[in-house]
C-alpha cells in the first residue's frame, strides 16, 4: 500500500464519522460561545470589585480570582455538577450537565478576563479620566465614553489568547459526559482502535481557533485607526 | 467682579508643602500669567483652582459661590450639585493636551457639549467647526489626534474646552511640551483669544508672551506668591528672587 492510498484511506475514514464529529463540534461551540457572552460582562463587574474602594468587596473579589485560577478548571466542573447532590442533597437532571459546564467555564473564564480588564483600566492615563471630569462627564460617561472604548483596544491581544485558550479547554466538558467533539472522538476512536478520530479533532479545533485568530486580528486592525 | 477667589490656600503632599498660603483672585475679562521656578507650585495651585486636587486649607469662590472653605480647622466643600454647577464655569488646557485619541477631532470638540450639556447635534457641530476654524484647523475636523502635531492637538484642545463656553480658561503650561515653532502657533492662538475677552489664567514658562498678554503677572517661588503686579512692575523688579528667576529676560523685557 503506498503513500497516497494510505492518506486517501484516512481521508475517507473522516468523511465517514464527520457527521458525528460535526455534531459534537455544534455542542463544543455552544459552550465556547456561551461562555464568551456571558464571562465577558461578568468580568467586567468583577474588575470593579477587585478595584472597589470598599476593602471587604475587594477581598471577595481577590479570593475569588485567586480561587478560580489557582485550581483546575476540570476541578470546577467537578463541584458545579456534583456539587448540588453532595451539598445540598439535590438530584440533578441528565440535562443539567451541559448546564454545568456553562457555569462551570463562565465563572472560571470571568475570573480571567476580569484581570485583564484591570490591567486594561488600570494603564489607562490619569490625564483621560481629569480632562473627562473637566469637561463635565460624570462618572458613568466617563467609563463608556472615554475610558472603556480605550480599554478594549489595549487588552484585545490578551483577550485573544484567553478566548483561543476556551476553544481547547471545551473538550474539558468530557470530564463530566458532556458530549462534544473530544467526547466523540474519544469513543470513536476506542470503537474502532485507531487514531484517526483524534486527528479529524484536531484539524477542528485547529481550524476553529484559526477562524476565532482571523476575527479577533480583524478587530485589532477595525480600531488601530488611533494609537 | 472676581470670577475666582483664592484665599489661603494650603495644600501638603506627603510631608511636602507645595502651597504655603496663597492668595488671589481673578477679575472678569482678567489675564493672569503665573510664572516661577519648576516645583514652584504654580501647576498644583491650577490643579487646586480647577478642583482636580483638593486643598488642605483655605477658601475659594467663583463667582462669588463658595465652593470650599475651612471650618473647624476642616476644609469643606461645597455639596456635588453645586460644585457642579461651578465646575461648569471653569475649563482647562492641559499641558499634554489629553485629547481623547478613539474621538475625530470635531468629537473630541462637540461630545461633551452633546452628551454633558445637552445641546443638539447639529447645534454643536455648527459651533465645532466654527472653533476649528478659528483654530485654523477646519480641515482637521475628521482628523484623529495621532494624525496631529503637538500644536495642532494643543489647538483641538483650546477649542475643546471654549466649545463649553467657561467662564475662566486656565492653561497649564500649554506650551510645554512644544518645539519652539509650535509654541509659536499655539501662542498666537492664545492671544486671539484674549482679544475676545476671555478670562484667563496662564501658567507658564514663556516669559515674552505672559509680558505682552498678561493684565497681571503672579511670580510664585517655593509655594508662594513672591511679587505679583502688571508686567511691567514684575519684569523690572527689584526683588532678589524675581531677578534671580528672571535672569537676562528681566533684562531684555522689562525695560
Amino acid at each position: 500500500m503506498d503513500f497516497i492510498q494510505w492518506i486517501v484511506n484516512i481521508g475517507v475514514q473522516i468523511m465517514e464519522m464527520l457527521p458525528q464529529l460535526l455534531a459534537g463540534m455544534a455542542v463544543s461551540v455552544q459552550i465556547f460561545a456561551v461562555t464568551v457572552v456571558f464571562s465577558l460582562p461578568l468580568g467586567l463587574i468583577i474588575s470593579f470589585g477587585r478595584m472597589a474602594k470598599n476593602p471587604v468587596v475587594r477581598g471577595i473579589t481577590k479570593a475569588y480570582i485567586s480561587i478560580m485560577r489557582g485550581t483546575p478548571l476540570m476541578l470546577q466542573l467537578f463541584i458545579v455538577y456534583f456539587g448540588p447532590y453532595y451539598l445540598f442533597g439535590i438530584r440533578v437532571t441528565n440535562d443539567y450537565r451541559l448546564w454545568a459546564v456553562f457555569i462551570g467555564f463562565v465563572i472560571n473564564y470571568a475570573a480571567y478576563f476580569a484581570e485583564i480588564y484591570r490591567s486594561g483600566i488600570q494603564s489607562m492615563p490619569a490625564g483621560q479620566y481629569e480632562a473627562a471630569r473637566l469637561l463635565g462627564y460624570n462618572r458613568v460617561q466617563t467609563f463608556f465614553r472615554i475610558i472603556f472604548p480605550q480599554v478594549v483596544k489595549r487588552i484585545l491581544p490578551p483577550v485573544t489568547n484567553e478566548v483561543i485558550t476556551l476553544v481547547k479547554d471545551t473538550s474539558l466538558a468530557f470530564t463530566i459526559s458532556v458530549v462534544e467533539m473530544f467526547t466523540i472522538a474519544k469513543q470513536l476512536a476506542s470503537a474502532q482502535a485507531t487514531m484517526v478520530p483524534f486527528v479529524a479533532a484536531g484539524i477542528f479545533y485547529y481550524i476553529f481557533n484559526f477562524l476565532v485568530a482571523v476575527v479577533m486580528e480583524w478587530a485589532e486592525k477595525k480600531l488601530s485607526y488611533y494609537q | 467682579m472676581c470670577l475666582l477667589e483664592m484665599n489661603h490656600i494650603q495644600k501638603k503632599f506627603e510631608n511636602l508643602q507645595v502651597l504655603k498660603d496663597i492668595s488671589l483672585s481673578v477679575k472678569e475679562g482678567e489675564i493672569v500669567s503665573i510664572i516661577g521656578p519648576s516645583g514652584s507650585g504654580k501647576s498644583t495651585l491650577l490643579r487646586c483652582a480647577t478642583m482636580l486636587e483638593t486643598i488642605d486649607s483655605g477658601e475659594m469662590i467663583y463667582l462669588g459661590e463658595k465652593a470650599a472653605w475651612t471650618e473647624n480647622q476642616k476644609t469643606v466643600y461645597a455639596k456635588k450639585d453645586q460644585l457642579k454647577e461651578i465646575r461648569k464655569s471653569f475649563g482647562l488646557v492641559f499641558q499634554s493636551f489629553n485629547l481623547f485619541p478613539h474621538f475625530s477631532v470635531i468629537k473630541n470638540i462637540t461630545d461633551a457639549p452633546i452628551h454633558v450639556q445637552g445641546k443638539s447635534k447639529e447645534e454643536a457641530y455648527r459651533e465645532g467647526m466654527e472653533l476649528l476654524k478659528k483654530m485654523g484647523l477646519e480641515d482637521k475636523a475628521d482628523a484623529y489626534p495621532c494624525q496631529l502635531s503637538g500644536g495642532q492637538c494643543q489647538r483641538v484642545a483650546i477649542a475643546r474646552a471654549l466649545a463649553l463656553n467657561p467662564k475662566i480658561l486656565f492653561f497649564d503650561e500649554p506650551t510645554s511640551a512644544l518645539d519652539p515653532e509650535l509654541t509659536g502657533e499655539v501662542l498666537k492662538v492664545i492671544r486671539s483669544l484674549a482679544d475676545l475677552d476671555i478670562t484667563m489664567v496662564i501658567v507658564t514658562h514663556e516669559m515674552a508672551f505672559a509680558r505682552d498678554i498678561s493684565d497681571r503677572v503672579i511670580f510664585m517661588a517655593d509655594g508662594v506668591i513672591v511679587e505679583e503686579g502688571t508686567p511691567e512692575e514684575v519684569f523690572s523688579s527689584t526683588n532678589e528672587r524675581t531677578q534671580a528667576f528672571l535672569g537676562r529676560y528681566g533684562e531684555m523685557l522689562g525695560r
